[in-house]
C-alpha cells in the first residue's frame, strides 16, 4: 500500500504551503483593531453588505472625532457567505492573525452560534448585531448580543396589537425560522389571558414567494391584524400578494421588514404596516439622523435595521474601549456599567442584562407615504426585559 | 507544538478539509468505484451529524458510543435511502438523490425531535480519556479518521465488493450475467459510503458546537461532488487532493477578496473542459507525469 | 376552502412560469443529454438585462425582446464556448461545468457594477387588463404571463412540428447519430435548440421579475433545481409532458399548500413528488412511452 505512505507526507506538505500562504502575519500600527465578520457572498450578501457598511460609517464617525484613547479604529472584515465553517475559520484568523481586541458578528444565527466560542474560548468580546438565536449570547460571558431578542420583539408585537391597535381577532403567520419562532413565541405569550381570538396559525418556508393560497386561507379567517413575521423579499410579497387578493386584515410585522428594499418591493402596497422595530425614522437625536443622512450618502441607498444594529455594535464596543480601556477585562467591566447609552441608533439602550441582552425601549414603525414613520414606542420594564 | 507552527486559523481549515476529505473518499466509493453518481451525499453527512448530536445533548451519551452510533444508523438510513439507485440509474438517479437531499433537510427543517429551526446546540467536545479533543488535538482525531478512510478505500477497492462495484459501473447488464447481484452491492456501496460521511458528520457536529438543517442543503452536496471530480473521480489521491484544495480555496482566495466564488466557479470550469480527469486523476496529465517520473 | 376558482387561476399562471423555465432544460436534455444546470444563470440573466433596459427605456414589451435575445444568445455561446468540447465526455462532466458556470455566473451578477447583493423592484406599470370576475381575479401582469405563455408554447408547438428544423430536432433527440447520418446538421439544431430554450428562460426571468417585483443575483437558485423536478415528472426531453407537468406541480403545490399548508418546505414536496415518480414511473407521469 505505498499510497498510504504518501498520506502523511501529501498532508504535512500541502499544510506548509497553507501556512506559508494562510499565516501572513501583519505588523501591529497604532490603531485598535475590531473585527468583523458577515456575508458579503452568497445569498445572504445583502445583509452583510448592509452590516459591513454601516459599520465602516460607525468607524469613520469615531475616527472623524478623534478616535478612541486617541487612536484610530480600525475595522478588519471578512467575508463568511453565511456559512459556520467559514465563520469558525475566520474567527481564529481575527484572533490570530488580526490580532483584534473585540469582535462584531455582522452575521445569521447558524455562523454566528459557530463563532461565538471561538471567541468565548480566546477571551475576545464578540457582539451579535443581528443574529437572532437566543442561544448565541449563552454561549459565554464574552458575547453579548445588541439586537432585539426575538421574544421580547414578539411581546411587544402582542402589546401592539392587543393595546394600541385594540384588535380581537388575530392571525399569525410564521417564518419557518429561528427568527419567526422566537417571535411567535413572544407573541403568543403576549396573548396569554387576554381576550383575544387566534384565528389562524400557521408557518411558511423562508423564500417563499407564493402567498396567494396561505393568504385566502387567513382571508377566509376574518382576522383583524394578521401578525407575519419575514424578511424584507418575503414580506414585500406577502403585503403586495395580500393587497391583490383584497385582505383587509391589518398586517403587522417586525425588524425583518425594516429596510428600504421592502419599501421598494412591495410597492404602494406597503402603505399602512406597521412594524415592530427599534430604528425611528423620525427620532431627533442628531446620532440618528446623522447615520441616516451619511449612510444613503455613501452607499446610494437608504439605510435598514441590519445595518443599524452593525453601526451599533460599533459604537458600543467604541464607548466601552474608552471607558475600560482596550483589554477585555476593561471592556466587560465597562458594558456591566453601561447605563441609558445614548449613542446607539436604535433607541438608547438602558442597560445590559446579566445574559448579556441589551434591554431598550421597543418601537413601532409605520409605513406612511411610501416612507418608515413613528408610530409607537414601548417602554414597560415588564415587556422589554428579556428573559435572562 | 502543532498549533505553535501553524496556528488555529490553519489548524481550523485543517480540520474542515479532513472533515471534507472524508467525505469526498466516501463519495468516491459510491460515485467514483460504484458508479452511482449522487448528488445528495450531505444528506448522510446531516444524518450522521444529527444523530451524534441528539445522541450526546439529549441521551448523554459520551462521544465514541455516539461516533460510532452515528455510523451505524447512518449506514441503515443510507442504505434505505439507497433503493432508488435500484430502480433508476445516471441521470434519473441524480436527480433522485438530489431529491432526498431536499427531503431529508426538510425533514429536518419541520420535525421539533430534530429542533427545527432551532438546530441542535451545546454540542460538546469529544472527550477521550479524561481528555478534552479540541483544537490540534481533534486535527488529530480527524486525521486518524482520515487514515481509518483511506484504508478503507484501499481496502474495499481490492476485495470482491470492489471488484463487483467496478464491474457495475462498467456495464451493469454485464455484471449481472457475470453473476454479480447488482441490487445487492449497490446498496452495499451506499451503505459504506453513508457510513463514512455520517461519522464525518459527527466530527464536524463536535467540532462546530453547533448544527442546523442548512448545512447539509443540497449546495453542500453539488460542493462535495465538485471536489471529487476536480481531484480526480475513481481515485482516492483524487479526492484527498480535490477536497484539500476546493474546501481551502475560498480560504486562499481571500486575497481577491468578494471575487473568490466566480473565480471557484471558473477553475470547475477550466479543470473540466482541459482535464475532465481531474487534477491527478487517471489519465490526467500530472498523474501521467508523476508515472513516468517514477518510471525512470 | 378558499375560492377554488381563485386558486386554480393562481396555479395556472405559476404552471406558466414553471413551463417557460422548464422548457429549455428539457430541450437541452433531450438532444445532449446534460442536466443543464446553467440554465438557471441565463434565467437571471434574462431578468437583469430586461432589468436594465426596462430602467433605460421605460418599455416592458422592447426589455422583454431584448432579454429573451441576448439570453437566447448567451445559451448558444454556452454550448458552442463550453458544452460542445465536452460532448464525449463522460456524463460527470458536463455536469460539473455547467456547476462551475452556474456558480460563476451567479457570483459576478452579484458585484456592485451588476446587479449587486441587493434586491431590485421591477415594477411595470401594465394596468390594461385586470380581470374580475366571480370566480377569480387576475392582475394584469398574470394576464400577460398567461397570454405570453400561449403565444410562446404554440409558437414552440408549431416550430417542432411543423417545420423541418422541428423535425430534425425530434429526430435528434430520438437518435442523435441516426439523424446525423441522415444528413441532418446536428450542430445547427443543437444551437438553435440552445437559442430558443435559453431565449423562454430569459423570458421566464423577465415575467418573474415582473410578477414578483423582484431581480435579485441569486434568483436562479430556486428555479436550478425546481425545473428539474418539472422534466422529470413530464419525461426528460418530452416538450408537451413538460408543458403538462408543469401545471400538474404547479397546481398540487397550490392545493395543497392552500388545503394542508406547509407539512415541509414547497421545495421538499416537490421533490417528495420527484422520487416518488422516479421510482414508480421513470418515463415521467405524462409520457407516452
Amino acid at each position: 500500500m505505498r499510497g498510504l505512505k504518501l498520506l502523511p507526507v501529501t498532508v504535512l506538505l500541502i499544510s506548509a504551503i497553507f501556512s506559508l500562504v494562510l499565516g501572513c502575519r501583519p505588523k501591529a500600527p497604532e490603531v485598535y483593531k475590531i473585527g468583523i465578520f458577515s456575508p458579503t457572498t452568497g445569498p445572504a450578501a445583502a445583509d452583510g453588505t448592509s452590516a459591513l457598511h454601516a459599520a465602516q460609517l460607525a468607524v469613520k464617525f469615531i475616527n472623524e472625532a478623534g478616535g478612541v484613547r486617541g487612536k484610530k479604529l480600525e475595522l478588519v472584515h471578512y467575508d463568511d457567505s453565511a456559512k459556520p465553517d467559514q465563520a469558525v475559520s475566520v474567527a481564529h484568523k481575527l484572533i490570530e492573525q488580526d490580532k483584534v481586541i473585540a469582535a462584531i458578528s455582522g452575521s445569521y444565527s447558524g455562523a454566528t452560534r459557530a463563532a461565538a466560542p471561538v471567541f468565548q474560548e480566546a477571551g475576545i468580546i464578540m457582539i451579535s448585531a443581528y443574529a437572532i438565536h437566543p442561544d448565541i449570547t449563552k454561549t459565554g460571558d464574552k458575547i453579548f448580543r445588541v439586537g432585539c431578542l426575538g421574544t421580547v420583539e414578539g411581546k411587544v408585537g402582542g402589546a401592539l396589537v392587543v393595546e394600541k391597535l385594540g384588535a380581537k381577532r388575530i392571525a399569525i403567520l410564521t417564518i419557518d425560522n429561528d427568527f419567526g419562532r422566537a417571535l411567535t413565541e413572544g407573541f403568543k405569550s403576549y396573548l396569554q389571558g387576554k381576550n383575544v381570538e387566534i384565528v389562524f396559525e400557521d408557518k411558511y418556508p423562508l423564500g417563499e414567494t407564493e402567498f396567494k393560497a396561505i393568504l385566502q386561507r387567513i382571508k377566509e379567517a376574518n382576522p383583524d391584524v394578521l401578525f407575519a413575521s419575514a424578511y424584507y423579499q418575503e414580506a414585500a410579497s406577502l403585503v403586495r400578494q395580500a393587497k391583490e387578493l383584497g385582505l383587509k386584515a391589518q398586517i403587522v410585522g417586525q425588524e425583518g421588514y425594516d429596510s428600504p428594499k421592502f419599501l421598494e418591493l412591495a410597492g404602494d402596497a406597503a402603505e399602512g404596516v406597521i412594524i415592530v422595530t427599534d430604528l425611528n425614522r423620525d427620532d431627533e437625536r442628531e446620532i440618528v439622523q446623522k447615520f441616516l443622512t451619511e449612510y444613503k450618502k455613501n452607499y446610494g441607498i437608504p439605510a435598514d435595521m441590519v445595518g443599524a444594529s452593525a453601526f451599533d455594535a460599533v459604537q458600543i464596543l467604541a464607548w466601552a474601549i474608552e471607558k475600560g480601556g482596550p483589554t477585555t477585562e476593561g471592556m466587560l467591566k465597562a458594558l456591566r456599567e453601561l447605563k441609558n447609552f445614548d449613542k446607539a441608533v436604535t433607541g438608547p439602550i438602558l442597560y445590559y442584562t446579566e445574559g448579556r441582552e441589551a434591554v431598550r425601549p421597543v418601537g413601532a414603525q409605520i409605513v406612511k407615504g411610501g416612507a418608515f414613520h413613528f408610530f409607537a414606542k414601548f417602554d414597560d420594564p415588564a415587556l422589554i426585559t428579556p428573559p435572562w | 507544538m502543532i498549533e505553535a507552527i501553524f496556528g488555529q486559523y490553519t489548524i481550523s481549515v485543517l480540520i474542515f478539509s479532513g472533515i471534507w476529505a472524508v467525505l469526498t473518499l466516501s463519495l468516491n466509493i459510491l460515485t467514483g468505484y460504484a458508479g452511482q453518481v449522487s448528488l445528495g451525499h450531505a444528506a448522510f453527512f446531516g444524518i450522521g451529524a444529527y444523530t451524534s448530536a441528539l445522541l450526546t445533548t439529549r441521551y448523554g451519551w459520551h462521544f465514541l458510543p455516539a461516533f460510532i452510533g452515528a455510523m451505524l444508523i447512518t449506514a441503515v438510513v443510507g442504505g434505505f435511502l439507497g433503493l432508488p439507485s435500484l430502480r433508476v440509474r445516471h441521470d434519473f438517479l441524480v436527480l433522485a438523490t438530489m431529491g432526498i437531499n431536499f427531503v431529508v433537510v426538510g425533514v429536518f427543517k419541520y420535525t421539533e425531535f430534530f429542533g427545527g429551526s432551532m438546530g441542535i446546540i451545546n454540542i460538546r467536545k469529544p472527550v477521550l480519556f479524561g481528555i478534552v479533543l479540541s483544537g490540534e488535538k481533534f486535527l488529530v482525531l480527524v486525521l486518524a479518521y482520515l487514515a481509518f478512510t483511506v484504508w478503507l478505500s484501499y481496502y474495499i477497492a481490492r476485495t470482491w465488493a470492489g471488484l463487483a462495484f467496478n464491474a457495475i459501473r462498467a456495464d451493469e447488464e454485464a455484471a449481472e450475467a457475470m453473476g454479480v447481484s447488482v441490487p445487492r452491492f449497490k446498496i452495499y456501496a451506499f451503505i459504506i459510503s453513508s457510513a463514512l460521511a455520517g461519522g464525518a458528520g459527527s466530527l464536524y457536529a463536535h467540532f462546530l458546537g453547533s448544527i442546523f438543517p442548512d448545512h447539509f442543503a443540497f449546495a453542500e452536496s453539488i460542493a462535495i461532488l465538485s471536489m471529487l471530480v476536480f481531484g480526480g473521480l475513481g481515485t482516492i489521491r483524487g479526492a484527498l487532493l480535490g477536497a484539500m484544495v476546493l474546501k481551502a480555496l475560498p480560504e486562499y482566495l481571500r486575497i481577491v477578496g468578494d471575487y473568490r466564488y466566480t473565480i471557484y466557479g471558473g477553475i470547475l470550469v477550466l479543470m473540466m473542459l482541459f482535464q475532465p480527469m481531474g487534477i491527478i486523476g487517471d489519465g490526467s496529465w500530472l498523474w501521467k507525469k508523476w508515472q513516468e517520473w517514477r518510471k525512470k | 376552502m378558499a375560492s377554488f376558482g381563485q386558486l386554480l387561476a393562481n396555479g395556472i399562471v405559476l404552471g406558466c412560469i414553471y413551463i417557460f423555465i422548464a422548457i429549455g432544460l428539457t430541450m437541452v436534455y433531450g438532444i445532449l443529454k446534460i442536466l443543464h444546470v446553467a440554465h438557471a444563470a441565463i434565467y437571471t440573466i434574462g431578468a437583469a438585462v430586461g432589468l436594465a433596459i426596462f430602467q433605460l427605456c421605460n418599455n416592458f414589451w422592447l426589455a422583454l425582446f431584448l432579454a429573451m435575445l441576448v439570453s437566447g444568445v448567451a445559451g448558444m455561446l454556452v454550448y458552442q464556448g463550453v458544452y460542445r468540447r465536452v460532448l464525449n465526455a463522460p456524463r460527470i462532466v458536463p455536469l460539473i461545468i455547467s456547476i462551475g458556470l452556474f456558480t460563476l455566473v451567479q457570483d459576478l451578477l452579484q458585484k456592485d457594477w451588476l446587479l449587486g447583493p441587493y434586491m431590485h423592484a421591477f415594477n411595470v406599470n401594465l394596468n390594461f387588463a385586470d380581470v374580475k370576475t366571480s370566480m377569480f381575479r387576475l392582475t394584469s401582469v398574470e394576464v400577460v404571463i398567461l397570454t405570453l405563455a400561449i403565444i410562446f408554447l404554440a409558437a414552440v408547438y408549431i416550430i417542432l412540428t411543423k417545420t423541418r428544423i422541428g423535425l430534425a430536432w425530434r429526430a435528434s433527440a430520438q437518435d442523435t447519430e441516426m439523424a446525423a447520418a441522415l444528413g441532418v446538421n446536428i450542430n445547427w439544431v443543437i444551437a438553435l435548440n440552445f437559442l430558443l430554450g435559453s431565449a423562454l428562460a430569459g423570458a421566464a426571468g423577465v415575467l418573474v421579475g415582473v410578477y414578483y417585483n423582484n431581480v435579485y443575483a441569486t434568483m436562479g437558485n430556486v428555479p436550478s433545481y425546481k425545473a428539474f423536478v418539472v422534466i422529470v415528472l413530464g419525461g426528460m426531453g418530452n416538450v408537451t409532458g413538460t408543458i403538462v407537468a408543469g401545471l400538474f406541480l404547479a397546481l398540487a403545490e397550490t392545493f395543497l399548500v392552500a388545503t394542508v399548508g406547509f407539512v415541509l418546505p414547497r421545495d421538499a414536496i416537490a421533490f417528495l413528488l420527484l422520487i416518488l415518480v422516479l421510482m414508480f414511473r421513470p418515463r415521467g407521469l405524462f409520457s407516452r412511452g
